[in-house]
């Protein structure tokens, strides 16, 4: 009888965790916890993180820069040539220096929406319901051996990413996104490891995202990453076209100089 | 009380603490399928020709058309494109035989597959289920019916999709319950069976009135297989109709003929669902029936041969969803009436260049908004026409070819060769520039595949075979087939070889090869002559060879169910004179002394049901008397996993199976460099055990849980190839890191694993724009893997990969992979991107994108996580093709590095040149009393950007100037040489000297100026108290750079 019982109370002791944790809202709550906690998640105004990225053999080097509550900008070089991706709460654009055209140019709202989709500065689980997202729990499932529990995030804009966060840390160890690109599903998926902590909050400083399935991923890297720098928001303005072609040249942004914007790439 | 209760808590807690630790301290950890999912085995395909599809299904999203179609053994494919390009979506699932999918038309993101293919040939696999997935297929959840093994049907109500029908066929080769029509109202929570007559008998196919859905019909089917025959129709087959959503059932057969029937096959016409056809099986006479009255009554309007032809392979009917008289009959071929069955005609073009059109049809879709589109799916793939079927595109996009059996040759790269269901047999290379296309793939052999083999001593020989022991040699330069069946002499009796005859070339003897009948025979001339050896190896049942008269109700003597055979055959690599002969009816055999005398062994098998199939017998690599064997009796109901290993010559054996491997088995490998590296494929997939068998687990980087029927080990790359039925050919590249692992090793928190040296890719790439339609396979990675073994998921902290070079340079460090288990991280071989200084656009050149590579040699790997490091090395070797001389390489190393060096150079001088010019410009900005000054800056600075434009292209002009400075000449240059490992030319070497001499006249140049006109501009600016110009020095450059 002592032995029965006893077995049965283990069964609950060690059950218990797992039971409680079967909701969204505490899954969402233990990941917000493993991050750092809401209150030094909020505290962050702007985030910069330094970084190469790899696609096979080549690389790039790249700087990521955040601003509360939803701005972003991305900037990598390739063969010395800066290019750029910015969102700035309504609208993106993009710099794609590499065949010979330097302008800014605007983004369509749906290659916007990857950019948009990260720009949200706390991540799509905090404050998910003020935001518009639904959140709900697929089950447990391993993530290359490792067991996570899946959520389902439906984002406002009708797009869904699968968020799976490790039931041991609670940090999110992977993610697959789908969006609807000109009416057509765009799956990617991305891999997060390499947590460090930040001014008590805990990034991920390596990542690898590739299209879902593909054996092509891009590696990214972080080096540095920067909490509160201050960061004007000017940054993630789309600059005005210089006039054509009667101005001199050196009224055009320079290739080597994307450091006279007000956000430096370093290269 | 309060008191002895926290005792008793605070024991428990400790024991709970105890158990918890013990396995800790016994330091042993199981595998399973995540401790090798880093692993990713290839999927190389083909695409070229296809594996027979079961089921199409699609409907419009908007203006597009989604598509799913069910693979027999393949899975369940998902195109949101008409059907251009295919994602797999059941992967995951236990089984990837499918039987039906529907779609639900009132909300198109849930659909449900019913697994278990219904077209139930010898071959056919089991289902384990219905599926349903409410999200498109991203996430799958079993409903049900996990008995039934083969479902035929799924239909679902078209205004409530809580409402489904299942047709059920049940288990094909014995007797159960779970078969008959099932119905849920509740989305699946529950299920009711609504029609059912007997244990032997399953529903087949059925039907609904889309006006009125609760009428339906349901054509139940009597059907049993045995491994020696297969039985269609009895008492209890018919056709049934409910008007009452399945509440009752009432037979109806006014008009059908006397007696027992078989299979049936139904159609309602949906735009006027009174019309009915049936293609209904009776005793030798199987026709095409027709209904104006809902059913009630019959009439039979045709008989010809496409429609009567093989009713129990060929029982589907489509009727063009927009005209009641247009029916289509998937058959052998396809064929079409235009006048409500009175007459068929085939569909496919007779013009002279029609590339031809796959027979065995099983699945056609029409669709309802455009009758001219049709789908059509076959035992070769899927086929689109957008007239009607008069022409047909053949969709090359889907690699769903069912294998039986693998090979290779001795190539470089190696090819792989294998025989498939009803697609012939095919080779094909084991790597391709830019990918395995279908284009590489060749056919060499006809009729249904089985096993081929390169000859070892001739590489333009190759043994292939069509089903009943019909081998051929093949010349491959010429095609030509020569047939070398054996042919029984006088006083033979006929010699009964297996659908699948296996075929087995000597690893002692060159030239000798065996084929297996009743008897086994062996030729040393290359099938030229042949010697019996052996007496009837079977039981030689006479009860169980009446191939003639299989079928039941309509003869189907197809050799499909030839029996009492050999089906296994194996020479021990360590003794020619040791022969292992494996029987369909369950005999294992062995001679020792190469055929005189043979010994029955299966009575020392424990455990075994007697005339269990043997489906593989491996002879051991490492001494003659081991052996291993996998039995399958699936054929008789029985889908435990069997295998054994004897040391003695089959006196004693052990059973290896555990109950984490799953699925009838239909193979065992045994690693030719470690004993306890084990493969076995089975029907669900395959297992690997690295401890001789005591703990399994299934592989399944990304391998799918598919039908494995056969696997080879390419013996000079170490690399595992993978046939599966259902999912064309896999290669595991380079077993030498599974060979490594033991159990010491899995206990460790990490270890860096060995590999095999890595070949310095040589640099090649086609051009090519083929769009999306086309399968194209993984070709081995150009990258020198780095493996090791981490026991836990790397969450925290850096997980980095450094590469040493033998001078202890740090040449190039690597994102860590963080699973679970083993990893492989690939190194490109080069180093670093060279440094090129920003210009106008990139330079084109492929290779300037690119460092150089490396050289050939051991370099040292440091592992670094976190605090740790773990440190190994690797090898890399020049690839085994590459016709460079070592002094060719050496001058394309030096020569490469030189121009790698002076990119570096310029990007330096530019870069300092662009930043003293800002430097200039700010000044001059901040001198605005100052006239003089200002022009002395402002003129500086001019001088300054007409120097760098002397340096780099500075048009803009989206990529087409043409502007070539020496930025771009350099780069260009430097692709030239960077992209061919062997000498450079002449002219590289001497436009070396010429672009040497220009970049010293720069550096030159800068120099003078940094010299002369900085100081004399510094003077002016001290004089106006302003800031001096700093020119960059080399070295804070070269910091910059890190």
């Amino acid at each position: 009888m002592f032995r029965k019982l006893c077995v049965s109370m283990v069964f609950v002791v060690l059950l218990a965790p797992a039971v409680l944790a079967q909701t969204v809202d505490e899954i969402v709550a233990k990941n917000i916890e493993a991050r750092g906690g809401l209150d030094k998640i909020k505290s962050v105004q702007t985030m910069r993180a330094t970084g190469k990225m790899e696609f096979g053999p080549m690389e790039a080097p790249g700087l990521y820069v955040q601003k509360r509550p939803d701005m972003a900008r991305l900037d990598f070089t390739i063969q010395g040539l800066t290019a750029t991706q910015a969102y700035d709460g309504k609208s993106g654009w993009a710099i794609m220096p590499f065949t010979g055209k330097k302008d800014p140019e605007a983004m369509t709202a749906d290659d916007t929406k990857e950019m948009q989709e990260e720009a949200d500065i706390d991540g799509p689980l905090v404050d998910y319901k003020a935001k518009g997202n639904q959140v709900e729990l697929v089950g447990k499932e391993k993530v290359e051996g490792t067991d996570a529990y899946k959520l389902k995030v439906t984002l406002k804009n009708g797009d869904v990413k699968y968020i799976y966060i490790d039931s041991d840390s609670g940090l999110e160890i992977k993610e697959e996104s789908k969006r609807m690109v000109r009416d057509t599903e765009q799956e990617t998926e991305t891999s997060l490891s390499d947590y460090r902590e930040v001014n008590g909050l805990m990034y991920a400083f390596a990542s690898q995202t590739g299209l879902k399935g593909s054996p092509q991923v891009q590696k990214l890297t972080i080096e540095k990453i920067e909490l509160n720098v201050p960061v004007d928001d000017a940054t993630f303005k789309m600059p005005a076209v210089a006039p054509k072609p009667a101005a001199a040249p050196a009224a055009k942004p320079d290739a080597s100089k994307p450091e006279e914007k007000k956000e430096p790439p370093k290269n | 009380m309060l008191n002895r209760l926290s005792t008793l808590i605070a024991i428990c807690v400790v024991i709970a603490l105890c158990l918890s630790a013990l396995p800790l301290l016994a330091q042993t950890v199981p595998i399973d399928s995540d401790t090798f999912s880093g692993f990713q085995a290839r999927s190389i395909g083909p695409a070229v020709m296809g594996g027979r599809i079961a089921d199409i299904a699609a409907i419009h999203e908007g203006q597009r058309l989604t598509v799913y179609i069910g693979a027999a053994s393949g899975g369940v494919w998902k195109s949101l494109d008409g059907g251009t390009t295919f994602k797999s979506v059941f992967d995951k699932q236990p089984t990837q035989s499918i039987g039906s999918i529907a779609i639900d038309p009132s909300n198109p993101q849930i659909v449900w597959v019913g697994t278990g293919e219904s077209w139930v040939r010898n071959s056919v696999s089991v289902g384990t289920g219905l599926y349903r997935t409410r999200d498109g297929g991203d996430n799958w959840d079993l409903m049900g019916l996990a008995d039934s093994e083969h479902i035929s049907r799924v239909l679902i109500h078209p205004k409530d999709g809580n409402v489904v029908y299942a047709c059920a066929l049940g288990h094909l080769w014995n007797s159960n319950e779970e078969r008959g029509v099932f119905k849920t109202t509740d989305g699946g929570k529950t299920w009711k069976k609504i029609l059912y007559v007997d244990d032997k008998t399953g529903c087949a196919e059925m039907a609904m009135d889309p006006q009125q859905p609760d009428t339906l019909y349901a054509a139940m089917w009597q059907v049993r297989r045995e491994p020696w025959t297969f039985t269609s129709g009895g008492p209890g087959s018919g056709l049934f109709k409910s008007t009452d959503g399945g509440a009752t059932w009432h037979p109806i057969r006014k008009g059908f003929p006397d007696g027992d029937l078989g299979r049936i096959g139904v159609a309602v016409a949906a735009s006027k669902p009174s019309r009915l056809y049936a293609v209904v099986e009776a005793r030798n006479h199987t026709a095409l029936f027709r209904s104006d009255d809902s059913g009630d009554s019959w009439t039979e309007v045709n008989n010809s041969f496409n429609v009567s032809g093989r009713p129990f392979y060929f029982a589907r009917l489509a009727v063009d969803p927009n005209n009641p008289d247009r029916v289509y009959k998937p058959g052998f071929g396809l064929t079409v009436s235009d006048d409500a069955g009175k007459s068929f005609s085939a569909v496919f073009s007779t013009s002279d260049d029609s590339g031809g059109v796959h027979g065995d049809h099983h699945a056609v879709w029409i669709n309802p908004k455009n009758s001219e589109e049709i789908f059509d799916g076959d035992d070769g793939g899927v086929y689109k026409s957008l007239d009607r079927g008069n022409h047909w595109r053949y969709l090359q996009s889907l690699p769903v070819a069912q294998f039986y059996h693998v090979s290779y040759d001795m190539e470089r790269p190696y090819n792989v060769y294998g025989g498939l269901q009803d697609n012939g047999t095919w080779m094909g290379p084991s790597r391709a520039v830019g990918g395995i296309a279908n284009r590489d793939w060749h056919n060499i052999g006809f009729g249904d595949g089985f096993w081929a083999f390169s000859d070892p001593t001739d590489p333009d020989t190759a043994y292939v075979e069509y089903q009943g022991g019909h081998i051929s040699r093949l010349r491959k330069s010429t095609h030509e087939q020569k047939e070398i069946k054996p042919l029984p002499r006088a006083n033979e009796p006929e010699f009964r070889f297996n659908w699948n005859s296996p075929i087995h070339v000597s690893p002692n003897h060159p030239g000798t090869i065996y084929i297996g009948a009743q008897f086994l025979f062996r030729s040393r001339d290359k099938g030229e002559s042949w010697d019996r050896i052996s007496p009837d190896l079977t039981t030689n049942d006479p009860d169980k060879q009446h191939q003639e008269k299989s079928g039941g109700l309509t003869i189907d003597n197809s050799d499909a169910e030839r029996y009492e055979t050999i089906y296994t055959i194996s020479e021990s690599p360590k003794n020619g004179d040791v022969i292992w002969a494996g029987t369909d009816d369950g005999n294992v055999q062995i001679t020792r002394d190469g055929g005189k005398s043979w010994a029955n062994v299966v009575k020392n098998i424990p455990s075994l049901p007697p005339h269990t199939w043997v489906s593989t017998i491996e002879a051991g690599h490492f001494d003659a008397g081991t052996a291993y064997a996998t039995f399958d009796g699936h054929a008789t109901g029985d889908m435990k996993t069997y295998v054994y290993k004897t040391t003695d010559y089959g006196q004693t054996w052990t059973a290896l199976s555990t109950p984490d491997l799953k699925g009838y088995a239909h193979v065992v490998r045994e690693d030719l460099i470690n004993p306890n590296l084990l493969f076995v494929g089975t029907e669900f997939g395959l297992f690997l055990t690295v401890d001789g068998g005591k703990d399994w687990a299934q592989f399944t980087g990304k391998l799918p849980n598919v039908a494995v029927r056969d696997m080879a080990i390419q013996p000079r790359e170490s690399d595992l190839l993978i046939a599966t039925h259902g999912r064309g050919i896999y290669v595991l590249d380079d077993l030498t890191s599974l060979r490594a692992i033991t159990p010491e090793i899995l206990a460790q928190d990490v270890a860096l694993l060995p590999a095999r040296p890595a070949e310095l890719a040589l640099p090649a790439f086609e051009q090519r724009f083929d769009g999306d339609a086309e399968f194209v396979g993984r070709s081995l990675p150009e990258t020198a893997p780095i493996v090791y073994y981490q026991k836990k998921r790397n969450i925290f902290g850096t997980l980095k990969i450094e590469i040493y070079d033998a001078q202890g340079n740090l040449v190039n460090t690597l994102q860590g992979d963080p699973r679970r288990g083993v990893s492989r991280v690939g190194w490109a071989e080069r180093l670093k991107p060279p440094k090129v200084p920003p210009a106008a656009s990139l330079v084109e050149q492929p290779f300037a994108f690119f460092g150089p590579q490396v050289e050939p040699g051991t370099y040292t790997i440091k592992l670094i996580k976190g605090k740790q490091t773990y440190a190994g090395k690797i090898d890399l070797v020049p690839d085994p093709r590459s016709n460079a001389t070592t002094a060719d390489l050496d001058l394309q190393h030096k020569a490469v590095m030189q121009l790698y060096d002076m990119l570096a150079q310029l990007t330096y001088v530019v870069d300092a040149t662009v930043d003293l010019r800002d430097q200039v410009r700010q000044r001059a900005a901040q001198a605005t009393s100052d006239r003089k000054l200002k022009a002395q800056l402002d003129k500086l600075a001019a001088q300054l950007e007409d120097f760098r434009s002397t340096l780099v292209s500075v048009k803009e002009g989206g990529m087409i100037t043409g502007e070539h400075k020496l930025r771009e000449n350099l780069g260009e240059l430097y692709g030239g040489v960077n992209g061919y490992e062997g000498r450079p030319t002449q002219s590289q070497i001497e436009r070396t000297a010429v672009l040497k001499k220009q970049l010293d006249d720069a550096t030159a140049k800068f120099q003078d100026m940094s010299a002369k006109d900085v100081p004399a501009a510094n003077t002016a600016l001290a004089k106006s108290k302003l800031e001096a110009l700093k020119v960059l020095s080399k070295d804070d450059w070269s910091k910059k750079q890190q």
